[in-house]
């Protein structure tokens, strides 16, 4: 038995990965669930609009620990001018988790009555953070919740599950079926069959940005009918995001085939990626709960950018104005990913001349 | 043809594959080391040599898989990245077939790359398999339907490495069948293989070892020069054990030994010092024999 063991120990040895594997998945999972894993948003961002705002804010910012909890009240914006619909906006295009609407501002049938406090419901542990807070305030306040008003889980989840869905898709799929041909010795016979560098690339990759289309519009649609879930924003928009975070899990399933020989090698360098978009992306925890070193993962992680997007157009019809971010950082994640795969895996199979 | 039809017979511009002086070094490890070739139309030029010799690297450089760090290629009349791959068919070691496709799937995938609108009717063996998944229909017939793949597009060079490793000998028949097919018909054969009878059966042959080359030529010119001592002796097993423990590289043909690339006088010294009574004889040296003795030359060098 002992020859058995020492022959484990010296297979696992040469085994780079499984040892990656071995060390850096405890590590990461220590950090997550010690540092990130937490459901509770004990800082909410604020914004106040109205002729009462800046008094409001006052209060706010005089306001105890008993008043608030153990949660902190972040006034982002106080905008004495401001009206309701700016207020919405504040929330729509999530600058804050709350926005209370004070004096003037309030509608004709309401005003000298007591403010309205918005709550974004998209946010749903900050918005549950919220109601808690609310309910603790009684009649002082109005609350409504917007863009989620029963705080149904599978609203904010199938939008993020959309993203995960094109990751796996992306990342493993086509890891694996780019693997499969470097196995079969199949790669190499195309190198020398007339096609191109890119007809061979492209020709491998079309199938799996089908496939992960039409993936993305039953799970789109099926969330839509049967957890109710909304679609308010614009449909360009989400195609447009998801296309272009297609082209990033793409690519990084390109460039994982390059870095792997065998189907196993490849699942498992996939599996290393996709573990931590899925606890780190704020689709599982949100990521205001997270503790800041490990926030900062989660905004490296394409993920975290694609979930933004689909959850602030599903749910918020959210303007370009705060789309744009994403998109931006989503379009050059792409750029740099999908450009060094194709440009790694091209090198592998064009002609190769004398030096 | 005749066996004993060279390269040089032909114009220059003529030959398919031109290569000199190409090496391909892997960190301190020299693959491919100053190693020279050339294939004519209608040649089988068959390229031996030990498992890590450098014949894989070679292909792999010829199809421009791979850059050679020295050396001149020229591949059908170009350097191997500008080689019109039409005209090249290629069936590699792992011979490059879809396994989890049928062979009619195989085939029309390869058809469609290569442009070939009518492909050829198959032959029946693999006809009579046309909806099996390749993974399920045997080596054998894995090799035959690599070949037809490979020859659809009618090529003018065909590289074929270790093309018949791990067939029976009938269905290895058939195959070589079909280069001498191929080569008849004008089509240039390169061939990497480790049996010596397949050897036997080129035109001319390129015999390397660590990466160069160490004989060439046809099998008569390679083995020719060298020489066998065939000893006979009544008890054949003390011949054999005084000739191996004179550290003789002695082999058993039978019930006589031979030592190869070792002078006559040696050998009857060995006998006369073990007091083993035998005849000697020289007798030319089979390929087997000579690609030991180029092996442990290039060894040596």
């Amino acid at each position: 038995m002992r020859a058995m063991m020492m022959k484990e120990f010296r297979e696992l040895r040469r085994d780079k990965r499984t040892l990656a594997m071995l060390v850096a998945l405890p590590l990461l999972l220590l950090i997550v669930f010690g540092y990130a894993a937490n459901f509770t948003v004990d800082e909410l961002k604020v914004a106040v609009v109205g002729s009462q705002a800046d008094a409001v804010v006052d209060m706010l910012e005089g306001a105890d620990g008993e008043a608030t909890g153990d949660r902190t009240l972040d006034v982002v914006s106080s905008d004495p001018g401001g009206s309701d619909g700016d207020a919405r906006d504040q929330l729509r295009d999530d600058h804050a988790d709350l926005a209370i609407v004070t004096g003037d501002a309030l509608s004709d049938d309401a005003s000298g009555a007591a403010p309205i406090v918005y709550i974004d419901g998209s946010n749903l542990f900050a918005a549950q953070s919220a109601n808690v807070l609310m309910a603790g305030l009684g009649d002082q306040v109005t609350s409504e919740i917007l863009y989620n008003p029963d705080l149904e889980t599978s609203w904010v989840m199938v939008p993020a599950l959309i993203g995960l869905i094109l990751t796996f898709i992306g990342t493993i799929i086509t890891s694996i079926g780019l693997v499969r041909e470097r196995e079969a010795g199949t790669l190499e016979q195309l190198a020398v069959m007339p096609f191109s560098s890119s007809q061979v690339i492209l020709g491998k990759i079309t199938p799996y940005f089908l496939l992960a289309c039409f993936d993305m519009a039953v799970v789109t649609l099926l969330g839509m009918w049967i957890f109710g879930v909304p679609f308010v924003g614009s449909v360009v928009a989400f195609v447009l995001g998801a296309a272009i975070f297609l082209f990033v899990v793409l690519g990084l399933g390109v460039l994982i085939s390059t870095v792997s020989q065998t189907t196993g090698q490849a699942v498992q360098v996939a599996l290393m990626t996709l573990l931590p978009q899925v606890l780190l992306s704020g689709m599982i925890f949100p990521l205001d709960a997270m503790a800041a070193g490990v926030r900062w993962i989660g905004y490296v992680l394409p993920l975290t950018w694609f979930t933004k997007i689909s959850q602030g157009v599903m749910l918020r019809d959210a303007s370009w104005d705060y789309l744009w971010l994403p998109l931006v950082i989503l379009a050059v994640m792409a750029v740099v990913i999908f450009g060094a795969a194709t440009l790694r895996l091209g090198r592998e199979i064009s002609p190769k001349g004398a030096r | 043809m005749s066996a004993g039809r060279h390269a040089r017979g032909f114009e220059r511009s003529e030959l398919l594959v031109q290569a000199r002086g190409v090496t391909r070094t892997y960190g301190d490890v020299r693959a491919v080391d100053d190693m020279s070739l050339e294939v004519a139309p209608g040649e089988i030029v068959g390229l031996l040599g030990a498992n890590g010799a450098g014949k894989t690297t070679l292909l792999r450089v010829l199809l421009a898989l791979e850059a050679a760090d020295a050396g001149e290629v020229e591949v059908l009349g170009s350097a191997p990245a500008a080689v019109d791959r039409h005209a090249l068919g290629y069936v590699p070691q792992g011979l490059g077939l879809y396994t989890d496709l049928s062979t009619d799937q195989n085939v029309e995938f390869v058809a469609q790359a290569y442009g070939v609108a009518e492909p050829p009717p198959l032959p029946d063996e693999l006809a009579a398999v046309r909806t099996a998944l390749v993974a399920e229909i045997g080596l054998g017939l894995q090799r035959r339907l690599a070949f037809y793949c490979a020859l659809m597009h009618a090529p003018r060079l065909l590289v074929l490495d270790e093309p018949t490793s791990g067939v029976d000998p009938l269905a290895r028949a058939r195959l070589w069948d079909t280069i001498h097919e191929q080569a008849e018909a004008g089509v240039g054969v390169l061939v990497t293989t480790h049996y010596l009878q397949e050897a036997a059966q080129c035109t001319r042959l390129e015999i390397m070892s660590h990466g160069r080359r160490v004989a060439h030529g046809t099998v008569a010119d390679i083995t020719s020069g060298r020489e066998a001592v065939v000893v006979r002796g009544d008890d054949w097993a003390a011949v054999f054990g005084a000739l191996a423990d004179a550290g003789l590289p002695v082999v058993l043909d039978g019930r006589t030994t031979r030592v190869a690339g070792t002078p006559a006088a040696d050998v009857e010294a060995a006998l006369a010092g073990a007091g083993v009574e035998a005849r000697t004889d020289v007798v030319p040296a089979t390929l087997e024999e000579t690609m030991v003795l180029v092996e442990r030359a290039g060894a040596e060098a």
